[in-house]
Order: C-alpha cells, then sequence, then structure tokens
C-alpha cells in the first residue's frame, strides 16, 4: 500500500531537559517517554508514542525524519525501490526507537535520513479515548493538535522531489522556481494535506524547520503572545500568512535554534499525485509567496537552517 | 512504483435530487448564499464546487419529481481499482452497475455503482474532469475569490452523513468492503451495537471523516458537510446565514465532541441540512487507527460540548 502521513521528527538538541521544557510548556506537546537519555513527546490529538525524539547532542538539528506505511509488506517494497533508485538502506529493530516497531532508513538524495516504520505503540489522544471532553483543560503552551510537516534543505530539490514521487509515491502540491527554470522550494504529500514534506534551497541534512498545526488562526495569535511573553525568539515579522498555501503562520526556535512553527489552514490535496497540476511561483511573486502581509523575504528566510 | 496510494482516494460529490422547478431557488441559494462556484448548467442539472476545489464539481442538484438524495460520488486512484472494488462488492452478493465515461454525468470518467446496505448508491470513478483552481495555478492569492465574499464561501466539500435503520451493517460494510476506517464510533452503553460512526479513507486534518451513518431512514441523506478555515469564520458565516434567512439548527455555532469539530448546521430552502465545519483531528489511513468511542448515554455532549439540551430533531435524515 502507501505511506499514510508524517510521524517522527528525530531531533538533535544540545540540552535535552531545556528542549523538554520548550516542547511541553511552548510547544504544548505531551512528554510519553525517557529511554537512554532521549525523551519522546507527542502532540495532544495524536495517538501515537511520539511526533518528536529529542536527542542530546553537541549541536543542533535533524537526526531523521520517520514516515509511516499502512502495510507492513511496504517495508520491504520500498526498501528494494530505494536501493534501486540507488539509495542506502539500512533496517532498525523493533523498539530502537522506543514506542516503535521494525523500519526501514532510507538515506536521501539530500542525505536525510527518511525512516519508514508500519507501527507505532498507542497512548490515546490527550482527551482520552472514551466519551471525552473534546478540548482538554490541563494543556499548557500552544494549542497544538499534531505535528504536521517539516521543510527540509537540500542542495538540489528537484533531484530529493523525484525520487520522493517515483519510489515513494509522494504528489506535489506547490512548488517555487527560479529564473533558471529550477526548483527551488517544492512541497509534497503523501496524504490529503498540502504538505508532509518539503524541501528547500540549503545544505544538505539540514532542518529548515518542523511545523505544528493549530486549530484556529486565533491560536495562531495567542501563540505569537506566548511566544513573546515567555521570550522564545520568534523570526523577524512575527505572525504572519504564507501566500503559499494561504496559511496562518509563526516561525520560532527551540533552545537549540532548531526552527518550529505553529500554523492554521485547510487545504485538501487528492492523494494521488499528478491529478491536479502544482501551484507554481516564480521569483518576481516569492516575496508574497513567502511572507504574504511584509511581500518581503530576509535572507534570514532561507539561511537559518540546523 | 513500490508504494501506492490505491482504493478510495477522497470523496468526489454528493448528487441530489430536488423538486424545485427550473432550480431557481437551488442555484440561488448555493450560489448566492453559501457561496458555492456554479460550474455547469444544462436544463434540470446544476453543478457546483467550492473555490478551493480543482474539479469540475463536489455537488450536484438534478430536477426530480420527488427530493431525494441520488448518489455519493468517491474517487479512486485508477480503473485497476474500479475492478478490484466491483469483485469485493459482488462477492458480497451486492450487484453492481458499470458505466462507461461521461454517463451519467459528463466529464466524468468510467464509474461503477452499487447500493449499500443501508439503501444509498454510491459511486466510485477515478477521473472528475479537472478544471484547475478558480485561483489560477501561477503565484496565485488563496483568498476567496471576490464575488463571493460575504458569503460562507465554503474551501470543500467536507463529508456526507447518511441515515439506516441498521448502522452496524453499513459501518461494517464500508469498514470491510470499502476499507474505510473509523474515526469515532457510538455505541450502546454495553457497548454492543454501533448506533453511529464516523468514517474516513483520507489522511486530513479538517473533519475527521468522509462519510457518517446515523440510525434513521434507509437510503436517506442526513447532511452535507462543508470545510472552513476555521471556528471564527463560522461565526461570521452564522450571521451571513441569518441575514439571508436561512433556518439554522437550534444548536447554532457548537463543538460536535463527536469528531471535535466545531460545527454549524442549517439548512437549504428545501430542507436539506448543510454543515460548515473546521478543526477535527488529523486522520490516518492506517489499520492501527483507533477511534474514539462513545456510549449512548453521552449523545448530548457528543453532538454538542456547548449545548445543555439533547436536540432530537438532529437527528432526523433531511432529504
Ligand atoms: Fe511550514
Ligand atoms: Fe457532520
Amino acid at each position: 500500500m502507501a505511506l499514510t502521513r508524517f510521524g517522527y521528527a528525530s531531533l538533535q538538541v544540545m540540552d535535552v531537559d531545556a528542549a523538554a521544557r520548550h516542547y511541553v510548556d511552548i510547544v504544548g506537546l505531551r512528554e510519553t517517554d525517557r529511554v537512554d537519555g532521549k525523551v519522546y513527546l507527542q502532540a495532544k490529538d495524536n495517538q501515537d508514542h511520539h511526533c518528536i525524539i529529542l536527542n542530546p547532542s553537541d549541536s543542533a538539528g535533524l537526526e531523521s525524519i520517520g514516515f509511516k506505511v499502512n502495510d507492513p509488506a511496504d517495508l520491504d517494497n520500498a526498501a528494494a525501490a530505494a536501493e534501486a533508485a540507488g539509495a542506502n538502506v539500512t533496517r532498525i529493530a523493533a523498539n530502537e526507537i522506543a514506542g516503535q516497531g521494525e523500519g526501514v532508513q532510507i538515506t536521501l538524495p539530500s542525505t536525510h535520513l527518511l525512516t519508514l516504520y508500519y507501527h507505532a505503540d498507542k497512548i490515546g489522544y490527550a482527551c482520552g479515548m472514551e466519551n471525552p471532553d473534546p478540548v482538554g483543560s490541563t494543556e499548557t503552551g500552544g494549542k497544538v493538535n499534531h505535528l504536521d510537516h517539516c521543510l527540509i534543505s537540500a542542495e538540489n530539490p528537484a533531484e530529493v522531489t523525484e525520487f520522493l514521487v517515483k519510489v515513494l509515491d509522494f504528489g506535489q502540491s506547490e512548488r517555487a522556481m527560479d529564473p533558471g527554470g529550477n526548483m527551488m522550494i517544492s512541497f509534497l504529500f503523501c496524504g490529503n494535506t498540502m504538505h508532509d514534506l518539503a524541501l528547500g534551497p540549503g545544505p544538505n541534512g539540514h532542518l529548515h524547520h518542523l511545523a505544528f498545526m493549530v486549530d484556529d488562526r486565533g491560536d495562531v495569535v495567542r501563540g505569537v503572545d506566548l511566544l513573546k511573553e515567555k521570550g522564545v525568539p520568534t523570526f523577524d515579522y512575527g505572525l504572519s500568512r504564507h501566500g503559499i498555501g494561504g496559511v496562518q503562520t509563526v516561525y520560532f526556535h527551540d533552545p537549540s535554534g532548531n526552527r518550529n512553527e505553529f500554523f492554521s489552514g485547510a487545504y485538501v490535496t487528492p492523494g494521488i499525485p499528478d491529478r491536479v497540476p502544482p501551484i507554481t511561483w516564480t521569483m518576481d511573486h516569492l516575496t508574497r509567496g513567502a511572507f504574504y502581509y511584509e511581500n518581503a523575504v530576509p535572507e534570514t528566510f532561507f539561511d537559518e537552517t540546523t | 512504483m513500490s508504494l501506492k496510494h490505491r482504493g478510495i482516494v477522497q470523496l468526489g460529490y454528493v448528487r441530489i435530487g430536488l423538486n424545485d422547478s427550473r432550480l431557481t431557488k437551488s442555484r440561488e441559494f448555493y450560489s448566492d448564499t453559501l457561496g458555492l462556484l456554479e460550474t455547469q448548467v444544462s436544463p434540470g442539472r446544476a453543478c457546483f464546487r467550492c473555490w478551493h476545489e480543482p474539479q469540475q464539481f463536489s455537488l450536484v442538484i438534478d430536477e426530480t419529481p420527488e427530493n431525494g438524495l441520488i448518489e455519493v460520488g468517491f474517487q479512486v486512484r485508477d480503473d485497476e481499482d474500479l475492478d478490484q472494488i466491483q469483485a469485493r462488492v459482488e462477492a458480497t452478493g451486492i450487484p453492481v452497475t458499470r458505466c462507461p465515461a461521461d454517463t451519467p454525468l459528463a466529464g466524468l470518467g468510467a464509474s461503477i455503482s452499487f447500493v449499500i446496505p443501508g439503501g444509498q448508491t454510491l459511486r466510485l470513478f477515478a477521473e472528475n474532469r479537472i478544471l484547475g483552481y478558480p485561483t489560477g495555478h501561477d503565484s496565485p492569492d488563496w483568498n476567496t475569490p471576490r464575488q463571493l465574499r460575504g458569503t460562507p464561501a465554503p474551501l470543500f466539500i467536507n463529508h456526507v452523513a447518511i441515515t439506516t435503520p441498521d448502522p452496524a451493517a453499513t459501518i461494517n460494510f464500508l469498514k470491510e468492503v470499502l476499507e474505510f476506517r473509523l474515526s469515532e464510533i457510538l455505541t450502546k452503553d454495553d457497548g454492543s451495537t454501533p448506533l453511529a460512526g464516523l468514517l474516513f479513507r483520507m489522511s486530513k486534518d479538517v473533519g475527521g471523516q468522509e462519510i457518517s451513518v446515523f440510525p434513521g431512514d434507509a437510503g436517506r441523506l442526513h447532511h452535507i458537510a462543508f470545510t472552513k478555515e476555521d471556528a471564527s469564520d463560522i461565526l461570521t458565516d452564522g450571521q451571513y446565514l441569518r441575514e439571508d434567512g436561512v433556518n439554522i439548527d437550534i444548536y447554532g455555532p457548537t463543538r460536535q465532541s463527536f469528531g471535535k469539530t466545531f460545527s454549524l448546521h442549517f439548512f437549504d430552502p428545501m430542507g436539506v441540512r448543510l454543515e460548515l465545519c473546521s478543526g477535527g483531528r488529523v486522520t490516518e489511513n492506517h489499520p492501527e487507527f483507533e477511534p474514539v468511542r462513545w456510549t449512548e448515554s453521552n449523545l448530548n455532549k457528543a453532538l454538542s460540548f456547548y449545548d445543555n439540551k439533547l436536540n432530537d430533531s438532529f437527528l432526523a435524515a433531511s432529504l
């Protein structure tokens, strides 16, 4: 069968406890496990064991990203297809990543590690799974429902896009092209949302940002208020809207410098590639595409990766 | 390709029949009051889509002697899916009808149709003509088109709700034969008999369902839901609908705990119940995905987190 959704991001952080406090108190995740010095966290409206793994390290960055498949046989099939396409593939045993079944780890052309796995231990929604009050009263931090997507940087976004479309059946919803006709930013989906995985220009192997979804534009506004009140560093423009995708957004950083995003919006894609021609942004419109109100793209927007 | 998204990939359209002479009232309501885009009109038929949808329609209204739900259309990936699903449906003893492209709806590819245990007709197809996004595909402003502002102008069709005297049989068929998954289930207090269920195939972040099953008359429609950006939007939409004299359900804007959506239910001039919804939980098309479980004595909280009284009339079919 196929990929279902973006499952987790495994991050390198310089101070695990400070990072855990950030992801609980600011982002609003639940800490779900601590194993071998690693901290596992999950958002309130996702029933799996984790969506974030914090790894102690001497630098910030992305250790790996995980996507789920809906058939155990997909693991072997994806491994064979990735190897046939020239990628390195390794195996991960069950519980090598806590709360997760066996997996395969594919090295993308951009050197990022992409883990595929079928099983995740179930912890349920924060509100509970039986006759729940749908909105919890004890939440801290942002009103985050789930980890939604990540943007990673690559020297050649087109090459990675081609790999993901051909090998893993991703579709493309939107893209930005430079004047030379090269794909500069690529928004890819494996479910029916606008993007699960996006690629932007920059060093191979780096993280641009991880995005957490909130229900309402008002929740993004209150999120910015919270970030400012708590002294969390945000991107220069604070609250904005991406013209690309038409979503409300704010960027901020965890204590190690990994970039996060609160965003809200509704966008449905057909769930299969090539059904709808992608939206194409050209350079003369990219300022509006990146920051709709400000109509400008500061250089730090692409340069700040971890 | 090693991995491939297969089977039903999205809710395509809902097709209803209304006894509305020349569809005058319906066309006025769905265009001017609700804010859909009319894409085709022919004698006896009007087709609409939402402003964020690339395909030619997500709502089809036929002029018919009697009001009723005609069919619900789901999109599959390709014709191979149609063959496989046809075989699975026929194996349950339910006859399947094949239609060539452009039949019964222009611009639709080859399709199969069948009657599910609840009495409703489903039509599956791989192609529904793509017109492209109304905003264009070239560096668009993702804003509500100017001519629709001041109306709810939903972004997408979200889900369709049906009624059946035997919800368990319909839920079971949707799960076992069409591979839908449950996001929420409501049973009798002892957990035995399913009374209502929200089911999905899409991994999407608003609404948590594409088809929901409620107890009631066979073959009927409970409501059609459309996607809105957020709750604040829906509060404003309620103002526009009230100003146009629309009959709004007594629950008003509410958090529907059953699905966690922020919802507003109201009626078109012919009495068809409609919903604007936002929020909900992200769904995942995965066999291990677990539904939220509700029991009958919590029905009031399930239907409305905000209202103190159970609104019995909400449970009745509307078409
Ligand atoms: Fe983002
Ligand atoms: Fe609904």
